[in-house]
Order: C-alpha cells, then structure tokens, then sequence
C-alpha cells in the first residue's frame, strides 16, 4: 500500500513538473513547412451503392491489398468511380473504355470485354514481366493475353454459378438440376407451385447460361485449342456454339420462368436480389463474392447454395476475367505498375483470399470457401468449367455475348441473335 | 447508552456522506457545466468554421465558373474575329479546362466540334435553365471521356449579329483540383451534386472503393439512412430555392453535420458530411483537459481521502488500544481494589474474630485468676481454677502461634526441616492426640494403614503432624457428638523406588461444607459461619497453614464436602525413603523369625510387606490352631503377633499355652480396645498399638526387652539443679525462678546475654548444670552469648547444656539455636515437662 501510495505521488509529482516546464520556442511562423509531396496514382473502379452500416468484405479485401501497396511504396491512391445509375446511363464497361482511352487514370479494374478491347487497341500496359505474375496459374494467361502481351490480372478467379434456394427445393421435392432438362424440370415445378418467376435475372448475368452450354465441350472436351483454332480461322461458327444457349433463354423466356422486361432494365443483384433473399425466387445467377458479401447473398435466412449452370456435361461454373490493368499512356504508369507488382503479390493475393473467401489466380494461395459455395468450388477443383472471356478467341465473348443476351430480351429471335454473332464473326475474319 | 452513541455515530457518518455527495454534485454540475458551455461555443465557432469553409470553397467554385464564362466569350469574340469559326474551332486542342469546343452556325442544328466530329445540342439539357455569367449552362452528364461534364453555351456576335452559338464542355474533375485536400482532417466528405437531376458529378476521392461515392442524393439518404420526412423536405426547399441546408444527422453511427451548399444560385451544391466529433476537436480537446484536470484532482483528493484514512484508522487503533489497556488497566485496579478491600475486610474480620478469640481465653484467664485470688484458699477450687487457666493459656497459645504461622507463611521464611523420620512416630503422636479428642466428643475415631511400604522417611515430620492434626482436628471439631471420622494412611504406587507416595485421607460425617465455602476454604481468614459452627472455636487458619504446609513439600490437598454429609480431605505426599539397615537390630536380639496371626488377610501383607526388609522370617496364620501347626512356632520363632481385633481373647489364650514361655506374644490391637485385661495377665504377652509399623514393634520389643533393666521415669530431674537463666522479662523470669522452685531446682537470672556470660565466666565450674537463654534480648541476645558461652577458654564451657527458650516456636527458630551452639530449644510459655524431658533427653546424650 505504502509503495502504490508512493508511486502515486511520485508520478503526480512528475506530471506537476511536467506541466511547469517550459515549451520549446515556438516558430514565429506557425504554418509547417514540410510539404511531402506524395506520388499519387489513379485508381478507376465501378462504385457500389452500399448500405447503410453493412460490410462489402470484397471491396473491404482489394482496398486492403492497395492500402498494402500504399504503406510499401508511399503512395497515395485515389479512387475514381462509377456506376450507372440506371439502364439509360453510360454503362461501367463504355466509361471504362473512354477513360482509358482519354488517359483519365492509371490503373483500372475492368471487365473481359473492355480488357480485349483496350488489348488489342495496345491501350494497357504489359504486365507479364511484373514479378508477381510468375506465380499466376495458366488460367489468367489463358483469358488475358492479347496479342502475346498479359494485359489485365486478376485478385481473384471470378466464378459465376446459380445461387439457389435449398429450401424451396427441398419443399418441391427438387433435386439440384444439372442439365437444361432438369432445370426446365425444376422451374415447371416451381411455377406450378405458385412460383410465377423461378429465376430472378438482370441485364448483365443470363449470359452465364449461354457459355455455359455452349462452351462445355470446348473447354472440358480435351480439344480446346483446335476448336479455338477453327472459331479463329473461320472454320468453326460461334452461332453454332450459341445457339442452344440462345434457345434455352429463349425457352425460359417464353414459358416466363424469366420475366424478360424486368430483366432487360435491372442492375445486377439489384433487380433481382430482394425477392431471392425474401425467398420468393429459387433461382438467381451470381458471382462468387456474392456469397460473401453482405452486401449481396452472404447472409440469408434459408439454406443457400452455388452450383454450376445446367450443361450436358452437368453443372458448369463460368469463369469470366475481370482485372486490373494499367493505362499504356496513363500520367504516372510506372508507379501504377509498381502498385499492381504490391496488389497481385502472393502475401496481398493470401490476404484478399482470405479476407474474401475466393479462389486466388495465384497458385501458392489455396483458401476454404464458405459452405454454400463448395459445389461450385469443388466442380472447379475438378477442373470442370468453361471460360466467359477468352483472348485467344478473335470475337470477344464476355461484352458481346452481353449485349445480344438483351437483345433476346428485347425481343429478338434465336436467328437474329446469332446472326449478330456471325457479323461478329465476320467482322473480326476481315480485320486486316 | 451505547446504542445512543452509536446512532448518534450513524447519524454523523450519515451527513458527513450527505455533505460530501452534495459537495461532489456542486463539484460535477459545474464542471459539466462548463463543459457542456465550452462545447456549445466551439460547435457554434465550428458551425461558424465549417460554414466559412464552405462560403469559400463555393466562393472558389464560383470564379471558377465565372471565369470559364468569362474566358467562354472571349474565344467567341475570337471565333468571331475568325475569317472561317468553323476552321478555328477545329484548329482549337482538347485541354484540362476546355474538354470539348463546339460551334454550331447561327440557323443550322449541327455544327461542329475542335474533334472534328459533327455536333449538334441533341444530348444536352440546358431546359433547367441555369445559368453561369448569364450564359445557359446544361445539365450535367458523362462525356466522352468517361467523366462528368457539364456545357456553357454563349452566342457568336460579329458586329451585334449573332453568326452562331459556341458550346464549350468543361469536367468537373478541373473544380476537383480546386478543392481542398484533407476537408476537416479528411474526416469531412465533399460532393458535388447536381441540382437538377440530383446526380453526384464530383465524388471524394482518396477513401477506398465503398467510401468513394454516392451516385445521387437518394443514394447519399439510403446509405446514410437519412429517411425523416421532415428533413428530406427541408433539403428539397432548399434544393428547389437555392439556399443552403445545415442539420444533424448520424452517419453510421457516428453523430454529423450535414450539409447541402448552394452554389452559383443552386445550380450546384457542395453535399457531405462532417462528423461532429471533427468539428468539435478542439472543444473535445478542452473537455480531454478539463477531464483530466478533474480526474487528477480527484485522485488527489481520493488520495488524501485515503492517506486521512489510514492515519486515521491507526490513530483509531492505538486510541482503541489504548481504551483496552486503560480498561485493562481500570480492571485490574478494580480487582486490586476488590481484593484489597476483601483482603482489608478478611483480616478486619480476622482481626474482629481474634479479638473475639483472644479475648474469650483471656477474660477466662483474668476472670479465673480473680475467682482464684478470691478462693485462693480453698484448695479444690485453686486446683480447678488453674486448670481452667492453663486451658484458656493453651487456647491463647495455639492461636498465637497460628497467627504466627501464616505471617511466616505469607512472607515466604517459612524452611521445611527435613529428618529422617518414622512414619509410626508421626501417626502415634497425632493418634495420641487425636483418640482423646473424638471420644471426649463420643465420636468413632478409625485409623487404617494400608500399603505402605517403607516407614522410615525424610521429611519434616513436625510441619508432618501439623498438617494431620489441622486436618484431624478440624475433623473432630466439625463433627457432632457421635459421629465418625476415618483417618487413612494409603501407599500409593510408588513412581520411583526412592520415593513413598503417600495418601492421607481424613473423613467424617459431618457438617461439611457449601460449596461457596469450598472455593475459600484454603484462604487465609477465613472460617465457615454458620448457626452450627459458630460455636466452634478457631483462628480461621489452619486450613491455610495446611495448604501451604502441602505446598511446600510439593503435594497436593483436595477436599470434597457436602452439607450434612461430611467432608473428605485428601493429601497426597511423596516422601523421600530412607533405607534403614536395622537388621543388626533384630540380630542383636535374636529375633530370626516371627508369627503373624490374624483374620484380616489385607493385614497380614501389610504386616508381611513392612518386615520385607528387616531379614527376619515373617510366617503368617489366620488363626490360632493355624498358628500352632506352623512349622515356625516353637522351633525359631520368637516372637508371635495376634490380632486382637479378628483373632480375641481365645486364641490368645490358645496360643500363650501352645508356645514355649521364652516366645512373646504380642496382642495387635486397637488404641482403646477392650477386654484385653485378662489377656495382658498371661506370661510374656504384651499389646502393640495398631496400625503396625516395624519401627512400633521394634520400640515395643525394646521396650520388653529392656523392661527388667529400665529405670522408672525420672520425673524429679530438675531437682537439686542450679540453673543459670538469662531473661530480660521479670515476669517470665518471675515465673521461671517460680517453676522452678517447684521443681525444686534453684535459678540464677541474668536480665541479657551478656551479664549471663558474665556470670558464668565467674562462676566456679560445675556451679551450674544448666543455662536457660531467652534469645530475643537486649544488649546480647540468647544465640550470641551462646556463641559467647561455647567459645569461653572453660573446661565446661562446651560441655555445659544451653537450652534456649524463646517465643518463636518454629523450625527454623530451633535450627538458629542448635546453629548457634545450644543443645535444645524450648517454646515459651514455658512448659515444665517439656523442659525437664529436653534435660533428660541432653543428658542421655552426654551420657
């Protein structure tokens, strides 16, 4: 006691001298000098609408690796962002495409579509020579070079799959479909039971459905190269390749199982993403993070899984790249390359593939995903899926697939879609 | 009264709590006070702040659009000057500023742009009807480069005719660089959105993907979870009037200031927000201070609390102490007090009951010496008269002496005399004693010895028999006519065979005692009072002498009593034995084997168990015919004992005529047994006085022994004798020159020591045969002229008997004459047959 007592007045002692001590003189100008200029680099992302007290874990994980980036190089990264408000707004993908080509920012995440497009304008940087890409698998190689150059890495293998309603399956007596036929099976059932609209969709994601029929042969056929081959050469048709997927939509399209006008003006997960989570919808299509995400399907009140899309070789994941990649012509790329060595480094790729529960395009990162995503992450495991975006294709699949999708919403037939791929087709035979 | 003072105590503690809790209110109402005014100051000067912040940045804002317009209409007056505007305009680069340069002829709706794309107004809504510098300025929208834009239109006038209307694009992303970096610490958010579509055009940058903008203002409410009504609305007036909206509202959890900023007439406003706690850094701050002045004062207050206390509760301790000795101390001295006062008001009754004591023989002495004056001649009377007073002398006597005894006692001087002793002479002289007393009262007086072992002992037998007879006597006295009282010798299992343990038991049926009485038996003055005792006679202390006596010689004494029952005291000793080699006794006198007869089996071992050491055959029978078959009779036994009590006359006689005329018979019997006449009539038959001790058998075999031989007593020692006697009181001398002159002797007074030295050393030698010398006198006392007397250069000097008479009657009194030189001492008053068997015994002695 006599000691705490003394330590006591000891220390008020200290801080009563501490407190009479004179201050250092002070500048008599009171402005700080230091002026610490810090290189900056541009950061160009779509911005999500958050909500209100809610965690976005994806967001929250490739914020972290460029904060990792910013404390390695003292550099400042600004955000630049947009979103399209509505269907009737410039979309991410076309400002994306003018930013990059207007030199706006230096480093931007971008969809396969605008990668192959920008590739092949040689409007982004190679980034095969940077020292993290060796531990990249041959999977990012494969959907993101472009003309011998490795224009865009991802921070994750962005895998689309159905999310799906166990609940309401169970209650119908369903079984988890893995062909077309099951699926159509499935979705009679549900609308015979009340369900009007079994599959909740958006503008962006029924593509999913059309890779995943056409291109299950392609790429699990053990032939994959010479069916590009002849794809590239003209020898082979896209349409040819589309059209069961094109005819599947259609099918959903007009026994309603997909209502088409919501459709055609919904945002991703927006549109369709209240009533799957009041459980009114079985069926939605997503990408992996969504299961993560709050802020998407990552907590729901029903037993939720992610399977592949229905195929003839069964459950098929889609894998599309997104990446980021560097302005060829942007202010200060040589600092925004540096930042994409820190972010696709093996320790910031193990901390977003553990912040965020994704399968990292690193292959010396392996991570356990959340239950509900281990059939889709066990089929790719396997080996089993199809590519949504392919640079070595001479058409871009990812953005035009996209937009001849809406085009079947708006009312186009089978036909007409696939002749828009075929003058596609055409149109990239006759590139000189 | 104590639980007064206690409530009294709660009542204070209860207050002294009051106040200090209202002090402490007092205390926290300013200090909130204060601290609530500070931070309604600072958030008004922060309000204030924020506000001015926001003036200047629309302020900034507004240049910059106002010079745009202003640098707008000069490149139209340019394109004016130009020969072809159409040429100029394509001539005319992309920069930071001008995103894109349009023209479109007046009367056309296409024109053209610096791109050299085909223009026309399709795409742009000037319908809102903003304007910056007077000119239309269109709704913002996302240009071809992928940024926010918005576009000013302004004619073309070439000598006041308008030749056409020149759109300029410029991108917000140029208002950006003119911002502020860091907005309040970088806590602040700051967008730009436009009015009329409610868009954000210009977003934050720097914060992360999720933090890096709002798409609109319903966007900015839902993620903000601005949902009231009431605000939504009062955003809207404002919006809709171009004036500037300020509110609270928490933004993710965090408390707010909102704001929506008019800029250049509401076309545009500054949105964000900036948490409050960033506004009111600097009030936080002082309230930090104040908080942590506040918690240091209280820290130091609780430590003084804590240090008061402390010292408070010790000094509460040593108080508390302090009280306990005090009281201790009070206590003590209360019980000195009470002990003081029962000890004052023992001996005031001690001291009342010798007065009464002293004073009943006394009266009875003067009185009778008058009746004896009176009838002084009348022989019978005389001879009563002085009886009566020698009783009341001897009264006065034991009184005095026992007085005595407690005073030695109580001052500690009191010296046990160890001495070979036989227990036989204690227990006779006291039986001697006592028999007399318990049949004078017709009281059954039983005496028993049993087990012991050894009967010659080291002990002071004199302070021995003082405890028996206290005890003994007390017995007689406090037994009425007719009762009983059992006096038991008792062997105890010995703990070391150098040592007897022994057991004094003595009992009686009695008044006995109460058990209040019981607890002081053992104090001094006291005596049990009661209607039946009062009449008994005593000093009170004899039970105290006796205690301590026992003490003394290391024993222990308990009573048991109960009223109308009786008493049992019980004294346990352990006596040194002393191993005594009499067998040459027994040889001397040819005593090689002996016969014990008796009925009482316990008594035969007993018997048995003393002549265990004496080498002398001992055979037992328990009866007469067993007594005449035994092979000892009549071959080597010399001696027979019979006990008188179990065995009787009979066998006696049975026995004297089947043993030879040379065995003597020895009738073991109780001190006043009867019918022994005709028994003692036999030939060598003589009785021995029960209990049995080999030291009584063998004084009784002496005694027979010797019978032919001894002398009748001489009772007339004293007769013919010339005495030297040194006495400084005339009366004793009187008395002593007078007693002896009844005993025919004649006496020489010397009133001290030294004319007694005097006259001896001029006397003829043999003149006297003996000096008497009182030891307590003037000039020279008895021990020194006795010291005198022996160191005189006379042939007689040392030979001669000095036998010292002195008042003090104890032990140690007798050890300081023998010490000195003299050959015996005397108690006074002095008794005449005492003396005269103390001369006869020095002159066996000499002899």
């Amino acid at each position: 006691m006599k000691q705490w007592i003394s330590a006591c007045l000891s220390l008020l002692t200290l801080l009563s001298l501490t407190a009479c001590g004179s201050p250092e003189d002070d500048p008599k100008n009171l402005i700080s000098q230091s002026t610490e200029e810090k290189q900056i680099v541009s950061l160009f992302s779509p911005m999500e609408k958050s909500n209100p007290n809610a965690e976005n874990v994806a967001r929250t994980a490739a914020d972290l690796t460029v904060a990792m980036a910013e404390a390695q190089l003292g550099i400042r990264v600004d955000y630049w962002t947009y979103t399209a408000e509505d269907y009737q707004d410039k979309t991410y993908d076309e400002v994306s495409l003018e930013r990059v080509r207007s030199n706006m920012d230096d480093l931007y995440l971008l969809n396969p579509n605008v990668i192959l497009t920008l590739g092949a304008e040689d409007r982004l940087m190679d980034l095969s020579e940077l020292d993290s890409a060796k531990n990249l698998r041959e999977i990012v190689y494969t959907a993101n070079t472009v003309d011998g150059k490795l224009v865009a890495i991802p921070q994750e293998v962005v895998a689309y799959g159905l999310f799906v309603n166990v609940d309401l399956f169970k209650q119908y007596d369903l079984e988890l479909p893995n062909t077309p036929e099951e699926f159509l099976e499935c979705c009679r059932v549900f609308r015979e039971n009340g369900i009007e609209t079994p599959i909740g969709a958006n503008r962006w994601w029924l593509e999913t459905f059309v890779f995943a029929q056409a291109y299950a042969d392609l790429y699990n056929g053990g032939n994959t190269q010479a069916e590009i081959a002849a794809l590239n050469s003209g020898g082979a048709r896209y349409s040819d390749y589309m059209r069961p997927g094109f005819e599947f939509l259609r099918t959903l399209i007009d026994r309603g199982y997909i209502d088409a006008e919501k459709a055609l003006v919904s945002e991703a997960i927006e549109g369709e993403g209240a009533d799957f989570l009041a459980g009114k919808t079985p069926i939605v299509m997503a990408y992996w993070d969504a299961a993560n995400a709050e802020t998407a399907y990552g907590k729901t009140d029903f037993e939720m899984q992610v399977i592949g899309f229905p195929s003839s070789r069964g459950q098929m994941p889609v894998i599309p790249m997104t990446g980021w990649a560097v302005g060829a012509e942007a202010e200060h790329a040589e600092d925004a390359m540096r930042v994409m060595d820190v972010i696709i480094s093996d320790e910031a790729l193990q901390l977003f593939a553990e912040t965020n529960r994704v399968i990292s395009p690193s292959k010396n990162v392996k991570v356990d995903c959340v239950p509900s995503l281990r059939p889709l992450n066990d089929r790719i495991e396997e080996g089993v899926y199809v590519l949504g975006s392919n640079a070595g294709m001479n058409v871009e699949q990812w953005g035009n697939t996209c937009l001849i999708v809406r085009d079947l919403l708006a009312g186009a037939t089978v036909d007409e879609c696939m002749a828009a791929f075929d003058a596609l087709q055409d149109a990239a035979l006759n590139k000189p | 009264m104590k639980k007064i003072f206690d409530k009294q105590d709660k009542r204070k503690s209860l207050s002294l709590l009051i106040s200090i809790i209202m002090v402490f209110c007092v205390f926290g109402t300013v200090v909130l006070t204060v601290s609530r005014q500070i931070s309604r100051e600072m958030s008004a000067s922060a309000i204030q702040n924020l506000s001015e912040s926001l003036d200047l940045i629309q302020s900034t804002i507004e240049a910059i659009l106002r010079n745009e317009a202003e640098f707008q209409t000069l490149i139209a007056q340019e394109v004016a000057r130009a020969e072809d505007p159409e040429a100029y305009i394509r001539t005319y680069e992309r920069n930071q500023t001008l995103a894109k340069l349009s023209l479109i002829p007046a009367g056309a709706t296409e024109g053209v742009s610096n791109n050299g794309e085909p223009f026309t107004e399709e795409g742009l809504d000037f319908s809102a009807g903003g304007t910056i510098s007077k000119m239309p300025v269109s709704q913002s929208y996302v240009n071809d480069m992928g940024t926010w834009s918005y576009t000013i239109k302004c004619p073309v006038e070439r000598n006041g005719q308008e030749i056409g209307t020149l759109y300029a694009e410029y991108i917000y992303d140029t208002i950006d660089q003119s911002l502020p970096d860091g907005f309040y610490n970088q806590q602040a958010t700051l967008y730009i959105m436009d009015a009329e579509s409610q868009r954000f055009v210009l977003k934050p940058k720097g914060m992360g993907m999720r933090s890096a903008g709002h798409l609109n203002l319903t966007d900015f409410y839902r993620a903000n979870s601005i949902q009231e009504p009431e605000i939504q609305a009062e955003v809207e007036h404002c919006l809709s009037t171009g004036q500037n909206a300020l509110f609270y509202h928490d933004i993710r959890s965090v408390e707010a200031l909102n704001y929506m900023w008019a800029i250049n007439n509401g076309t545009v406003f500054l949105v964000g927000y900036v948490p409050v706690a960033a506004i009111q850094q600097e009030g936080r701050t002082v309230n930090q201070n104040i908080a942590i002045v506040v918690a240091s004062l209280l820290t130091a207050f609780f430590l003084c609390i804590v240090l008061y206390y402390r010292n408070w509760r010790q000094e509460d301790k040593l108080r508390k102490e302090r009280e306990e000795e005090r009281k201790l101390h009070s206590q003590q001295l209360a019980e000195a007090l009470q002990a003081a006062q029962i000890a004052s008001e023992s001996k005031t009754t001690f001291l009342s009951n010798m007065s009464h004591d002293i004073r009943t023989p006394m009266n009875a002495v003067l009185g009778f010496t008058t009746l004896l004056a009176k009838d002084a001649e009348d022989p019978a009377k005389v001879r009563e008269y002085t009886k009566k007073i020698m009783a009341s002398g001897q009264h006065l006597l034991s009184l005095i002496n026992d007085i005595l005894d407690v005073s030695k006692i109580e001052s500690g001087k009191v010296v046990l005399n160890l001495e070979k002793f036989a227990l036989n002479d204690v227990i006779s002289s006291v039986d001697a004693i006592i028999q007399p007393m318990a049949k004078a009262k017709g009281q059954a007086f039983h005496l028993e010895v049993t087990d012991i072992r050894h009967e010659y002992l080291v002990g002071d037998e004199t302070r021995i028999s003082q405890i028996l007879i206290n005890l003994l006597s007390n017995a007689v006295k406090y037994t009425p006519e007719g009762g009983s009282i059992w006096f038991r010798i008792i062997g105890m299992k010995q703990r070391s065979s150098q040592y007897e343990r022994i057991r004094i038991e003595v009992e009686d049926n009695g008044y006995g005692m109460t058990p209040e009485y019981l607890e002081t038996i053992f104090d001094a003055f006291t005596r049990a009072e009661n209607s039946t005792t009062n009449k008994v006679q005593g000093t009170g202390l004899g039970m105290a002498i006796t205690k301590s006596i026992v003490e003394l010689m290391g024993g222990t004494i308990e009573v048991f009593s109960e009223v109308g029952r009786g008493s049992l005291f019980r004294v346990d000793l352990e006596l040194r034995v002393l191993e005594e080699a009499d067998r040459r006794f027994w040889e001397q006198r040819n005593i090689s084997s002996i016969l014990v007869v008796s009925g009482n089996p316990e008594q035969q071992k007993s018997i048995l168990s003393l002549m265990r050491d004496t080498g002398v055959q001992v055979d037992s029978a328990p009866g007469a015919d067993e007594a005449l078959k035994s092979p000892l009779t009549g071959q080597t036994c010399q001696l027979v004992l019979l006990d008188w009590e179990s065995c009787g006359p009979q066998a006696a006689k049975r026995l004297r005529e089947g043993l030879p005329e040379s065995v003597s018979l020895l009738l073991l019997a109780e001190f006043d047994a009867a019918g022994m006449e005709d028994a003692l009539q036999l030939n060598n038959t003589n009785t021995l006085t029960k209990p049995f001790f080999v030291s009584a058998l063998r004084a009784k075999i002496e005694e027979l022994w010797n019978e032919s031989a001894s002398l009748p007593e001489d009772t007339g020692i004293l007769k013919g004798m010339h005495l030297l006697a040194a006495e400084d009181n005339e009366i004793n001398a009187e008395i002593l020159a007078e007693l002896l002159e009844i005993e025919e002797a004649t006496c020489e007074i010397a009133a001290n020591g030294l004319l007694a030295v005097e006259r001896f050393q001029s006397s003829a030698p043999g003149e006297f045969d003996a000096i008497l010398l009182d030891v307590q006198m003037p000039v020279m006392n008895g021990h020194e002229a006795a010291r005198v007397i022996r160191a005189l250069e006379r042939e007689d000097a040392r030979s001669i008997p000095i036998i010292a008479m002195t008042a003090n009657a104890f032990a140690e009194d007798e050890k300081a004459a023998l010490d000195a030189g003299m050959d015996a001492h005397v108690s006074k008053p002095l008794n005449m047959e005492l003396l005269k068997k103390v001369i006869r015994q020095i002159s066996r002695r000499k002899d």
